[in-house]
């Protein structure tokens, strides 16, 4: 039936979890371009079987017509869903971005396209720049700030950094009293995290 | 006469507090939270909180220097973290709805003119990638006539395609001062509750489509909650 696969692609991004990204589907998404191609195609010839009647395209309404009406619509359809696709995709990659730094790690950056790839990267630069702009990180602070400094635990080797008001050395396992806007990129990373008490 | 005079005080106390720079951020805040569309960049307002955040960082630099007492400059690192807070977040649920709604923005100029010139430039730029992201993936893969981003074909008599946020969604705002009737918006082509006769004193909590109260807000009658 047409459409039933544009369908299914749209679905997956339903239905899967909020903030997380699926691998791209590369096979169903190919298989509904060729649809949308072999749409135009019976379009195409439906309209020249028309003309070589001699009718008029823009007043007859006969079969032919109605048939490649309904290929134009499922064209239409699809390339609705298609966008819908790529559009909610790059509305996660962009949370991601966000969420995890302009790098993304390896599992996460294998499920996208090369074109999302390309995106990703140029609308890091963007944000980048505008941050730089504004002279402003606004990546960091994501949540309301309670207490300005913050109880972590180190979990990975960073070593010796240089914080805003003092240098650490932030080995593994060790315990250190930071500033919240310090620790948030690591936290981010998956590198430190936040003792609760 | 003595609880009277007690009451204006407070009175002006509050309305003192209400007009502070840091309670105009916090409303800005919550109405570009709430509001489906995006609002205009309170340039004036930002740019004296910039300030007031640089004055703030340097004062608590000088009272850690001279060794003032540490729980006082705890209490102003912990308003500079708020104030901090809330400009950021306020820049980001903004970028947030500009990324969202680009297209939208970009071709109708009302929106366009409510950003920033750098949020501007920031629009364009995204647009740009986007667009080539979109072109790159899906449409520069479809027959000819079907390539637009805007339009579904070239069929289509207006844009049809492009993302817009949704005007008639609910919304929890608060009266600042008595609202009349006459001053909601009626939009006649759309069916919402248009024969309810509506008023609200100040203070009053209202559910109601964000349409009705889109001028009112502009116009700061009332905040979003």
């Amino acid at each position: 039936m047409y459409g039933r696969k544009a369908c299914q692609l749209v679905k997956e991004t339903a239905t899967g979890e909020k903030g997380q990204i699926k691998p791209f589907n590369d096979d169903m998404f190919n298989q509904v371009i060729q649809e949308c191609c072999s749409h135009h195609l019976e379009l195409q010839s439906l309209f020249r079987n028309m003309q070589e009647e001699g009718l008029d395209i823009q007043t007859t309404r006969n079969a032919d017509f109605y048939g490649a009406l309904i290929h134009h619509l499922s064209l239409t359809r699809n390339k609705r869903c298609l966008m819908a696709y790529m559009y909610n995709r790059a509305e996660v990659i962009r949370s991601l971005r966000w969420k995890l730094g302009r790098v993304l790690p390896e599992e996460i950056s294998k499920k996208l396209s090369s074109s999302e790839k390309e995106y990703l990267k140029g609308y890091s630069a963007s944000l980048d720049a505008y941050m730089n702009d504004i002279n402003l990180d606004l990546t960091v602070d994501m949540v309301p700030p309670k207490d300005p400094y913050i109880q972590v635990r180190v979990l990975d080797d960073i070593g010796e950094v240089v914080l805003t008001d003092c240098s650490a050395n932030l080995a593994r396992y060790s315990m250190h009293f930071l500033k919240r806007t310090d620790a948030e990129p690591y936290i981010s990373q998956g590198l430190m995290e936040e003792l609760v008490s | 006469m003595e609880s009277g005079s007690r009451d204006g005080t407070t009175e002006d106390l509050e309305s003192l507090i209400a007009t502070t720079d840091a309670e105009l951020l916090r409303r800005a805040w919550r109405n570009e939270k709430a509001a489906p569309e995006i609002l205009r960049y309170e340039k004036h307002l930002v740019d004296r909180i910039e300030g007031q955040i640089q004055l703030m960082e340097e004062t608590v630099d000088d009272y850690t220097e001279t060794g003032v007492d540490p729980l006082t400059v705890s209490l102003y690192q912990m308003d500079l973290d708020r104030t901090q807070f809330l400009l950021r977040s306020y820049l980001r649920t903004r970028l947030l709805k500009i990324e969202r709604f680009i297209l939208h923005i970009l071709k109708t100029d009302e929106l366009h003119e409510r950003l920033s010139d750098k949020e501007k430039i920031f629009a364009r730029r995204c647009a740009g990638v986007i667009g080539k992201h979109l072109d790159d993936s899906v449409l520069l893969n479809l027959p000819e006539n079907y390539q637009s981003a805007l339009r579904q074909s070239t069929t289509s008599e207006e844009d049809d395609m492009v993302l817009e946020p949704r005007l008639d969604t609910f919304v929890v705002c608060k009266a600042r001062e008595y609202i009349s009737p006459s001053e909601f918006q009626d939009d006649s082509n759309s069916s919402l509750s248009m024969d309810l006769i509506l008023e609200m004193e100040p203070g009053e909590l209202s559910f109601i489509p964000y349409r009705r109260v889109q001028r009112l807000l502009e116009s700061g009658k009332l905040e979003m909650v």
